[in-house]
């Protein structure tokens, strides 16, 4: 798998799902990424994923259909007096909130790939040689994550059989603190060990530089073909925009703009499955 | 540009002259007045903890005085280049330095680009980059591991990756941070041979250790460093420690103090451990042995309670436990050693002060120094001492020897004799046999996550 493809593939669903104000191309999006995704990565994989995105996605609905009282379709209404929560609350508003949430998990689907389909050298191997040492320099610097996540289990760990109870926010220094320190000296240690290697003596070469075959072209190439195609419809007056408000209607759907974000699904055919 | 010089056997590989330096915001010398040549072959750098060898090792490469700051004096050659002068990544072939923590040197996540990073920095040709790295895995005896992720490697797999990424570089020197601190004997016994590889090589290899048994067996030199001083001795001088004294017991072992009965747990609820059926006694010393990853720590967060078993039962009895995790450094927060052992008193009910842990575990010296300033032996006495005041009535402590010189060890098990005296039920997981010979009643070897063996040890 290519970081250059993927990249390509993300901007496209990513800029798609953001251009248009249409929930029906965005769900097409939505589904494009969704199906990529698990057809590559599998469900599995994808289970806290899919979890995490299913509660922002409610949680960015209920939101506007909790604060957005507008709308003529009144479902029902709560007493103005209820401060924040009191108003009518509308179909339009739901529609609108669901619409968002759409959006918002077609977009953390579409970048989903850089962390479940890809190593961090397959993302350095695709970087242009001036951008090697940032890269680096970030990659080395994930590494340390998990040993941030492992530092805390241990240390509130043990410093509850020393005596330590949670009681406010800042009897969480002697857990945080700790944690803090440690991760700081991980970072030390980790830019010694670098620096011991020769990390910035000069220009870098690589081990491997990403090559893109034909299938990754492809994508790249449907991919670009889906924005320029979703650009030139709504230029024309297709791929319309969709209004939520003031009342409710369907979302119309045209030829030009469904091939676009159809394109997106040839990912699907073309990335294989990561165990 | 500085010369390159290949010296021969009796050439020094390595010369520091009269060289003293101060850490940042220090009075006193780390390294005072030091006067070595290093040649081929392996050099052991022995001494105490906080005695300045990771000092004297960070010199060569140049990581001490260009990453860590402060003053130095004197001069410092390594294969011709005047170290103060040459920046770290610009010694990097010259000079490759292994550390002792493998989980932190890892900058890629599979192992053959891992190796390659060296390369990678100082632009090496991308063609012939392949049968350098092959040559290095090779060198360190880990080509089969060429494809693994590295997150998935034993500590001593990962330690031997290391050294094969310095090795890429094709570097002149070697020098190894107490590598095998954090491994076991298997792991251990791996690195050295290694080193040994290396030295055949026509390399200069210089190791920092504690354990010095099988390493000066293979050792061409032998240089001590204490107080920042450093000294070459003979090698026909060194003796083998005399066999460890066992604690005497005063007082036997009383009744039940915990018990797992047919326990499976692990983390994230998967199993790590297995059917495991083991218990312990007041007054009595269990020690849990086996390779690293075998299931020690978790079967020691199960006996505290922090880790609920997937299935069996746990009895303990009530009272106060102390527990040293593998990574003790992780507990200390406070501004000096002393405040570390008087926030554990202050939870128990106990009235005596922090003078005698801090005493008999060799701090007294240190108990106003920030204990994060300590070196990783000195730092791991002082999380001994944060943990065990205040009577414990179970204690468990992972691989609490770690990065310990003898002395320390020696106050080590002069302090858990004395808890175990005054009736503490105490489970050790370590790879010390030394701490094992001096301490256990009985040992349990724990490997693949089962108690494979207990054996009574006899007093």
């Amino acid at each position: 798998m290519n970081a250059r493809a993927v990249a390509a593939w993300s901007v496209a669903c990513v800029f798609i799902v953001l251009v248009t104000t249409n929930p029906a191309y965005k769900l097409v999006v939505l589904a494009a990424a969704f199906v990529t995704l698990l057809a590559s990565a599998g469900i599995r994989r994808m289970r806290r994923l899919l979890i995490a995105v299913t509660c922002i996605g409610i949680f960015d609905a209920m939101l506007n259909f909790v604060s957005a009282h507008v709308g003529r379709t009144i479902l029902f209404a709560l007493p103005d007096s209820i401060p924040a929560l009191g108003g009518a609350y509308t179909l339009e508003a739901l529609a609108f909130g669901v619409s968002g949430g759409i959006t918002i998990a077609a977009a953390i689907f579409a970048a989903a790939p850089f962390s479940l389909l890809l190593q961090p050298h397959d993302v350095m191997d695709a970087l242009p040689n001036a951008l090697s040492r940032t890269g680096t320099a970030i990659a080395a610097s994930m590494n340390l994550l998990p040993l941030v996540v492992t530092s805390f289990g241990e240390v509130s760990e043990a410093q509850r059989l020393r005596g330590w109870r949670p009681r406010g926010p800042a009897s969480w220094a002697e857990v945080v603190v700790p944690v803090v320190l440690t991760s700081v000296e991980s970072s030390i240690q980790l830019a010694e060990s670098m620096e011991a290697r020769g990390f910035g003596s000069t220009s870098r070469s690589a081990f491997r530089k990403a090559k893109l075959e034909w299938e990754h072209w492809l994508v790249i190439a449907a991919s670009g073909l889906a924005v320029v195609l979703f650009i030139a419809a709504h230029a024309i007056g297709g791929a319309k925009d969709w209004y939520a408000y003031p009342s409710l209607m369907a979302p119309q759907i045209d030829l030009p703009g469904l091939v676009a974000c159809l394109l997106l699904f040839i990912p699907v055919l073309m990335w294989p499955r990561r165990a | 540009m500085p010369s390159l010089v290949h010296p021969g056997a009796d050439v020094a590989a390595a010369r520091l002259t009269d060289l003293t330096y101060w850490y940042p915001n220090s009075a006193l010398p780390a390294l005072d007045g030091v006067s070595l040549d290093f040649c081929d072959g392996i050099t052991v750098v022995a001494g105490p903890s906080g005695g300045g060898k990771s000092t004297l090792l960070r010199v060569l490469n140049g990581l001490v005085p260009h990453f860590h700051g402060g003053r130095i004096a004197g001069h410092a050659q390594v294969a011709g280049m005047d170290i103060v002068q040459t920046p770290t990544r610009n010694l990097a072939r010259t000079v490759g330095f292994v550390f002792q923590d493998p989980e932190l040197q890892a900058v890629y996540d599979i192992v053959e680009r891992e190796v390659a990073f060296g390369l990678e920095n100082i632009g090496f040709p991308a063609a012939a980059m392949r049968d350098r790295v092959d040559e290095a895995l090779a060198q360190a005896g880990v080509e089969h591991l060429a494809g693994r992720q590295v997150r998935t490697l034993s500590g001593g797999e990962r330690q031997r990756v290391a050294i094969a990424s310095v090795l890429a570089m094709r570097p002149r020197v070697v020098v190894l941070d107490e590598p095998t601190s954090q491994l076991d004997p298997e792991g251990a016994s791996l690195v050295i041979s290694a080193a040994l590889r290396m030295s055949e090589a026509g390399r200069a290899v210089l190791i920092s250790e504690h354990r010095l048994e099988r390493l000066m067996q293979l050792a061409a030199d032998w240089v001590v460093v204490d107080g920042g001083q450093a000294e070459r001795r003979d090698l026909a001088a060194w003796r083998s420690p005399s066999t460890p004294i066992r604690a005497v017991r005063t007082a036997a072992p009383g009744a039940d103090a915990w018990s797992l009965s047919g326990v499976t747990a692990g983390p994230a609820g998967r199993a790590v451990l297995h059917d495991v059926d083991l218990a312990g006694r007041r007054g009595e010393v269990v020690a849990l042995s086996g390779p690293n990853g075998g299931g020690k720590t978790t079967l020691l967060r199960v006996i505290a309670g922090t880790l609920a078993p997937l299935a069996g039962t746990i009895e303990r009895r009530p009272g106060r436990i102390a527990y040293l995790p593998q990574n003790p450094t992780a507990l200390l927060h406070r501004p000096t050693v002393r405040s570390e052992v008087e926030l554990t008193l202050d939870r128990t009910d106990d009235l005596e002060g922090p003078e005698v842990i801090l005493s008999t575990l060799g701090l007294a010296g240190l108990s106003e120094r920030y204990p994060r300033d300590l070196s990783s032996g000195e730092r791991q006495r002082a999380a001994l001492a944060a943990v065990l005041p205040g009577r414990p009535d179970l204690v468990l402590l992972d691989e609490p020897t770690r990065g310990m010189d003898s002395f320390a060890r020696a106050a080590l098990i002069q302090v858990v004799a004395q808890l175990r005296d005054a009736g503490s039920a105490i489970v050790l997981a370590t790879h010390d046999s030394e701490l094992r010979d001096a301490l256990a009643d009985r040992v349990a070897l724990v490997r693949g996550g089962n108690v494979t063996e207990q054996r009574a040890v006899r007093a």
